[in-house]
């Protein structure tokens, strides 16, 4: 039985350089409207006069690299009015641009962001975990281009034998709800989901 | 962009998808018709790819940027179309070997090569006629196409004209050198001056005993900066300032060694996310305070390595003067204020630096005790006003602490493509053979130009500081070190330059006052790829092609461990030509033979490259030859040359696109720099002119002072710079603010390569150009986070969004610099936000820019928000019929 | 707030309310079947039962434009396995088709009453589980501000209330084309019209009583729950400020003021001019409410996560 392909991501080595994200534009001839994969700027802290000076007081910020998880719960093949996404095997959750009507139900439900409408098809579209080149034996783009390294993929529970199982880190919702295929390294200053003291520090249109 | 009413919208938003379009006209068999005919915003190279199958060539292209990187690029070509790109993957990846892996930029070459906006035909200014027609209407003017026989004409005659009735000394070439043809005429005007280093190279020649050649001071190599167990990054961010694998390396380093890592930085960047145990907030064009802290403390606490001190360097205390200087121009005394009566302690330095004196004392402990200890500065802390006193600061208080010479121990500047990295390079490519011809007007610069020009007591040059390009222009004179003011009267302004990225009127400072020069000469003429800055502001101006059109490929340099090999991959796009191309075409019209002048093809160029191109031998004894090259390579690619044998086959060389070294710890390329100085300094002086380390220079001072812009003390002191931390104050003694209260940063953004990619869609979406500030000075002036906001300088005003973060420093802000200035005119104000839109002119030092120093306010924008920049129009100057 | 939440707006409004008119018209039908025979109950109710024929229509059409590619429509009932939003086409799709046959063989009379009477049932309870599938499609716990149990309350709420309304300004239209058309009948009708305004204007005052107690509940919960929910209430009380105040108010004086002004003049005959005004004014005022509270729904929720 092939197992849940997921995705790894080592919070404590990304810099937010982006280039996984514009090399899956490129692999996958997006426009600029669309982002498979986005990375994110999470932080916070405040300055506290001391002295004469500002000190930083709790100052902290990490990147956050992420596409579809790839659920093994996944809430959109469960809301889907057309059964355009599917579950393969191996774990991948793939959209049939074919069945979708673009009705965005998918979007309403994911919490991670992942379908996203595509105003030139008129149907929905997201990360595929590069299946075509996973078949031919290859990476997915992300993974390849990784200035930091700290993208990888592989089967889950083999990530999370080295990794541990953490898969849910700020700005990330809860895992509890759809279960995603996703093994984190937090960044030291790493917050939890739902317990952050932080913010988005992208522009509201960047991400 | 056309207002549709309810009902169409309605129509083509659901009922008429591109998609259910595509499905039709692939069942009557009308792909083709994609092309032309119904416009969905579709391009023909994205229609055909999106018909690709999994089929094609990988061919390694060019990533040929100043981005302080050059990484493998590789393209995937079917049918003649680049389908998509990847990177390295020529050999397994390892922290040891690492794969040459490419950068956002590099990822979207290809939207860069084959975008809409690339310029298609030659193309004049409307309201151009010679003399200069309606000047004022450069930047703003209509297009109109005009044949390649018409444009060189023109160019051709321009050049006759402006010879003729004003001479050579009326053409300028700004920031680069002449094309050789315009030396043969007699020369141009060229430039001079420093850009990314800032501040460094004289220091770093004269001070440390650096090659001239490299701007460098010599450092250990990668392998051995494991060896540190202290690693400190004085303004230094390669995260986005060093694209490619520096900021990896590092924390490869890091790990591996168990070094600590503190970053010094007025930003808690990127890099420091990553890297930095401890961050040291510091403001810009203060970090020579907070260095002489840093010594002081030192000093009291006996912390300093006097016996190094004594037997390496001059200057440090009034008993180890260089010969001739005044034993009171110490650097010891001036810290401990013997002689103008203020220690320069830690509380001094904090109400100038903002850093509190608690957090100055425990960096300068670690600084001073933690051994071996690499010092490493970038360039951003010497872009700034006097920024030579940052070096003198930066070295000298290095130098203190002994790390000289030693396994894991340095004190260098490293940034751009070689941060990260040390020691000799292993492999490069071979001489071009051409043999350059000088400027008449510049006999001493050589083929980089004026770039870091040293010549301060020449008389026989004639060329101004970039920063003094504008005033030139405008006011017909410029400083010329030691004869005073020169006259000059430029006519002409010429950027015909390989490679595009020459943007000068984006990115000298003062762009307003750039547009104005402009606009006062009779001639502008550029060659581009895109309608960059400098070409929407000229009369002509040709396309050129990009290296991913060269037939004869070519090599690039990165970071020393490795070297690129490039090949075509599509002809030149619409009528495109190569820089030779068109400096022969000029020449015949010149009256000028161009197979005199440029007796070398492009394919001959590159072959004498591939052919000298060496590699160190694996014991590190010498060089060898690279490259294999047999007597079928050198006929097929028709050219003169002999065979030989190297390393690796041409062919594989070709095909990998890369040769990269691999390197392991304690291998015989492991380098630590200044080792033979450290065992024997009499033996092995270094090139200085004492022989040692200069901490009193007298030559330093010497020069920059005979340059004349400011006077240099021999030894490093804060003297407050222009538009520093006291630009900000009416009265900084009283602390009362002024009208432009924050500090600017313009910092290396991830969007460009300077100005280079700044049209790319995919990269305006993934970098917006966003104002970074703290939510302290935010919320003083009303801001939330994506707002729009004015930002005014002395010199002019920009919009943007801006974004808060806690990671800036209180009272300093950020933007990316080389965004292309988008000027409404009748506002005044730059909505792309053009760094040099807010930066003045303030020739300083050797000719640097001093960007880091600047003074600005920022309000709420009340007017029409704009969108994001990257839902703005591509600059397509001539719509297709 | 662009086509595609206007098409769901209207779709939702239009469909709940076509529901609820149904279960209006046969409460309505059987009322006067007992007291005054059924042809007395046709002629109440049968030109109003018609008159849902092209609202149910415009409904479907204007779903379409909530989709990208609504050529592909028809696929929407294939997940009916898990996906709440399949089920509820698939039963809308019922519902629509039931109604419409209901209508056309009322209209004609054709078949016995008990064949129509059977579809006619099919239809309404067909109806309640499309409300029930239409709410469900929201409680995504994606939505905090959807995931509520105030959403199927206020979706039969919503069903109920614009049902009796409509239905209550179609009765005085039809009153008022029987007053012309067939003179002979009006007095019954008369009556008839009347003892049905006061059980719709009842109906009115008890379901925006409902709508009224259920909103303060629902926005105190979600605010007190999670950042997003919070977000959301700010949204509501924020920006959308004016829109939720107006909601409230429009639905006070439709359901409740108008409504018993109307419950009042129905007590008594003579008062059948200012009986017709205010069962449209409450219907049009109710309604304009109504589509404001479901513009406020597409409108102010935040989706967790990124």
């Amino acid at each position: 039985m092939a197992k849940q392909k997921a995705f790894y991501f080592d919070a404590s080595a990304c810099t937010g350089c982006k280039a996984c994200q514009v090399a899956c534009q490129d692999k996958n001839d997006l426009p600029p409207e669309i982002l498979w994969r986005r990375v994110f700027q999470y932080g916070g802290g405040s300055w506290l006069k001391q002295g004469e000076t500002l000190v930083p007081n709790n100052l902290f910020t990490y990147s956050l690299s992420t596409a579809c998880q790839h659920c093994e719960s996944p809430v959109c093949r469960d809301v889907c009015p057309t059964a355009a996404i599917t579950k393969r095997a191996d774990g991948i959750v793939l959209i049939d641009a074919e069945k979708c009507i673009g009705c965005r139900y998918c979007q309403w439900a994911c919490p991670y962001g992942a379908p996203q409408f595509d105003e030139e098809t008129k149907v929905m579209t997201k990360c595929n975990f590069c299946y075509d080149l996973l078949d031919q034996g290859l990476n997915p783009a992300c993974v390849d281009a990784c200035v930091m390294r700290c993208l990888d993929f592989g089967d889950l529970d083999e990530l999370r034998q080295k990794y541990g199982d953490l898969a849910a880190i700020e700005p990330l919702p809860t895992d509890k709800i759809t279960l995603p295929a996703l093994v984190i390294t937090p960044h030291k200053h790493a917050q939890l989901s739902g317990h952050g003291t932080g913010q988005i520090q992208n522009l509201p249109e960047e991400v | 962009m056309i207002e549709k009413n309810f009902l169409t919208k309605t129509l083509t938003d659901t009922i008429l998808s591109r998609r259910s379009f595509l499905k039709w006209s692939a069942a009557l068999g009308g792909t083709a018709a994609l092309a032309g005919g119904l416009n969905f915003g579709l391009k023909t190279v994205e229609a055909a790819a999106q018909t690709a199958g999994t089929e094609g060539t990988w061919v390694p292209v060019a990533c040929w940027h100043n981005c302080g990187g050059r990484c493998l690029n590789v393209a995937l070509v079917k049918d003649g179309v680049v389908i998509r790109q990847k990177t390295d993957d020529t050999h397994p990846d390892s922290p040891d070997y690492p794969q040459q892996r490419g950068c956002a930029r590099g990822r979207s070459q290809r939207r860069q090569v084959f975008g809409a906006d690339r310029i298609k035909y030659p193309m004049k200014r409307k309201n151009w006629v010679p003399g200069g027609g309606q000047k004022q209407l450069r930047g703003i003017d209509e297009w109109v196409r005009i044949s390649w026989d018409e444009a060189l004409d023109i160019v051709a005659s321009e050049i006759k004209r402006t010879l003729d009735e004003h001479g050579n000394k009326a053409i300028l070439t700004g920031r680069f050198t002449p094309s050789q043809f315009l030396n043969a005429l007699g020369g141009a005007v060229m430039s001079w001056g420093v850009t990314s280093d800032g501040a460094w190279p004289l220091p770093v020649f004269v001070m440390g005993g650096g090659l001239p050649a490299s701007f460098f001071l010599p450092a250990n190599d990668r392998m051995d900066m494991r060896n540190s167990k202290l690693l400190v990054l004085w303004g230094a961010n390669p995260a986005w300032s060093s694209g490619g694998n520096p900021a990896y390396n590092l924390l490869q380093n890091k790990k591996a060694g168990g070094t600590k890592v503190i970053i010094v930085d007025p930003f808690y960047s990127p890099t420091s996310q990553v890297l930095a145990d401890e961050w040291i907030p510091c403001r810009p064009g203060t970090d020579t305070a907070l260095l002489l802290a840093i010594a002081y403390y030192m000093l009291e606490n006996n912390l300093h390595d006097q016996a190094f001190l004594d037997t390496y360097t001059v200057g440090f205390d009034r008993d180890h003067m260089p010969e001739g200087a005044d034993p009171k121009e110490n650097f010891k005394d001036y810290v401990l204020g013997t002689y103008d009566s203020i220690p320069k302690t830690p509380e001094w330095a904090s109400k100038i630096c903002g850093t509190s004196p608690d957090v100055i004392r425990n960096f300068a402990q670690e600084w001073a005790t933690t051994k071996p200890a690499m010092l490493i500065s970038g360039a951003a802390p010497a872009r700034t006003s006097r920024g030579q006193q940052y070096c003198q600061a930066f070295l000298t208080v290095g130098w203190m602490t002994g790390n000289i010479g030693i396994p894991g121990g340095g004190v260098f500047e490293r940034y751009h493509n070689v941060s990260s990295y040390g020691g000799p390079s292993l492999v490069q490519p071979g001489g071009s053979g051409v043999n350059f011809l000088p400027n008449p007007l510049f006999p001493t610069a050589g083929a980089f130009g004026g770039y870091a020009f040293s010549g301060a007591f020449d008389t026989d040059y004639y060329g101004m500081a970039y920063e003094e390009i504008w005033d030139a222009i405008l006011n017909g004179e410029f400083t010329a070190s030691v004869r005073g003011k020169v006259p000059c009267d430029i006519r002409m302004m010429y950027s015909i330059f390989e490679d595009s990225g020459s943007n000068d009127l984006n990115q000298i400072a003062d762009i307003n006052k750039g547009i104005e020069a402009h606009r006062k000469l009779e001639f502008v003429v550029s060659g581009d790829i895109v309608l960059s800055s400098r070409s929407k502001y000229a009369d002509i101006v040709l396309p050129l092609t990009t290296p991913w059109e060269k037939a004869a490929g070519g090599l690039l340099t990165g970071n020393p461990e490795m070297l690129l090999c490039y090949s075509q991959v599509t002809p030149p796009l619409y009528e495109a030509k190569d820089a030779l191309w068109v400096e022969r075409e000029l020449c015949t019209r010149l009256d000028l033979d161009p197979d005199e002048i440029y007796p070398l093809s492009l394919e001959q160029q590159t072959f004498n490259q591939l052919a000298g191109a060496t590699v160190m031998k694996s014991d590190g004894s010498g060089y060898e030859p690279l490259l294999t090259i047999t007597a079928d390579d050198i006929s097929a690619m028709g050219i003169e040359g002999k065979s030989q044998k190297g390393r690796i086959s041409l062919q594989e060389f070709k095909e990998k696109g890369v040769y990269q070294v691999p390197r392991s710890p304690g291998d015989k390329f492991t380098f630590v720099a200044g080792k033979a100085f450290r065992e024997d300094p009499i033996a092995n002086p270094l090139p200085t002119a004492s022989g040692k380390l200069e901490i009193h220079c007298q030559t330093l001072s010497a020069i920059i002072n005979a340059f004349g812009f400011m006077e240099l003390p021999p030894i490093a002191k804060y003297l407050p710079p222009a538009e520093g931390i006291e630009g900000t104050f009416e009265d900084f003694k009283t602390g009362v603010k002024g009208e432009y209260p924050l500090q600017l940063v313009t910092i290396h953004y991830l969007r460009r390569s300077h100005s280079v990619f700044n049209n790319v869609p995919q990269l305006r979406r993934a970098f917006p150009q966003e104002f970074m500030m703290n939510p302290i000075d935010a919320e003083a002036r009303g801001l939330k986070h994506g707002d729009y906001v004015l930002i005014r300088s002395r010199h002019g005003k920009v919009v943007r969004p801006v974004a808060l973060m806690d990671r800036v420093t209180p009272g300093v802000v950020f933007l990316g610099e080389g965004a292309w200035v988008e000027k409404d005119e009748a506002l005044n104000i730059d909505f792309a936000g053009a760094t040099n839109t807010l930066n003045g002119s303030y020739p300083t030092g050797q000719g640097e820019e001093p960007w880091n120093t600047c003074n600005v306010q920022v309000e709420k924008w009340t007017g029409k928000i704009p969108d994001l920049d990257y839902k703005w129009p591509q600059r397509i100057p001539i719509e297709e019929a | 707030m662009n086509v595609r939440d206007w098409a769901l707006i209207a779709f939702t409004i239009l469909v709940q309310m076509s529901v609820g008119a149904m279960w209006v018209l046969r409460v309505a039908h059987s009322f006067a079947t007992r007291k005054y025979g059924v042809e007395e109950a046709d002629r109440l109710s049968d030109r109003a039962l018609l008159a849902l024929v092209p609202v149910i229509a415009l409904a479907f059409v204007a779903s379409l434009f909530h989709l990208g590619d609504p050529l592909n429509a028809y696929r929407a009932v294939t997940n009916l396995g898990s996906s709440w939003l399949s089920r509820e086409i698939f039963f809308g799709v019922i519902f629509a088709v039931l109604a419409f046959v209901f209508a056309f063989l009322q209209w004609r009379k054709i078949g016995s009453f008990i064949l129509r009477n059977v579809i006619a049932w099919l239809a309404e309870l067909d109806g309640l589980v499309l409300v029930f599938s239409m709410s469900n499609v929201y409680l995504l716990q994606s939505q905090p501000a959807w995931n509520s149990w105030a959403t199927p309350i206020s979706f039969f709420a919503t069903t109920f209330l614009l049902g009796a309304l409509a239905m209550g300004a179609a009765f005085v239209a039809n009153y008022a084309y029987l007053q012309r058309k067939e003179p002979g009948c009006a007095d019954t009708q008369c009556t008839l019209m009347r003892e049905v305004l006061r059980w719709v204007a009842a109906a009115a005052v008890l379901l925006v009583g409902v709508e009224l107690v259920v909103l303060p509940m629902y926005l105190a919960t979600l605010a007190s729950g999670s950042t997003t929910g919070l977000a959301s209430v700010q949204l509501m009380v924020g920006s959308f400020g004016w829109a939720l105040a107006l909601r409230v108010v429009l639905a006070f004086v439709g359901a409740g003021v108008l409504a018993m002004f109307l419950y009042q003049n129905a007590l008594s005959a003579g008062h059948e001019k200012m009986l017709g005004n205010l069962a449209y004014a409450s219907f049009v005022i109710v309604l304009a409410a109504e589509v404001l509270g479901r513009a406020l729904f597409y409108a102010a929720h935040v989706r967790i996560g990124i």
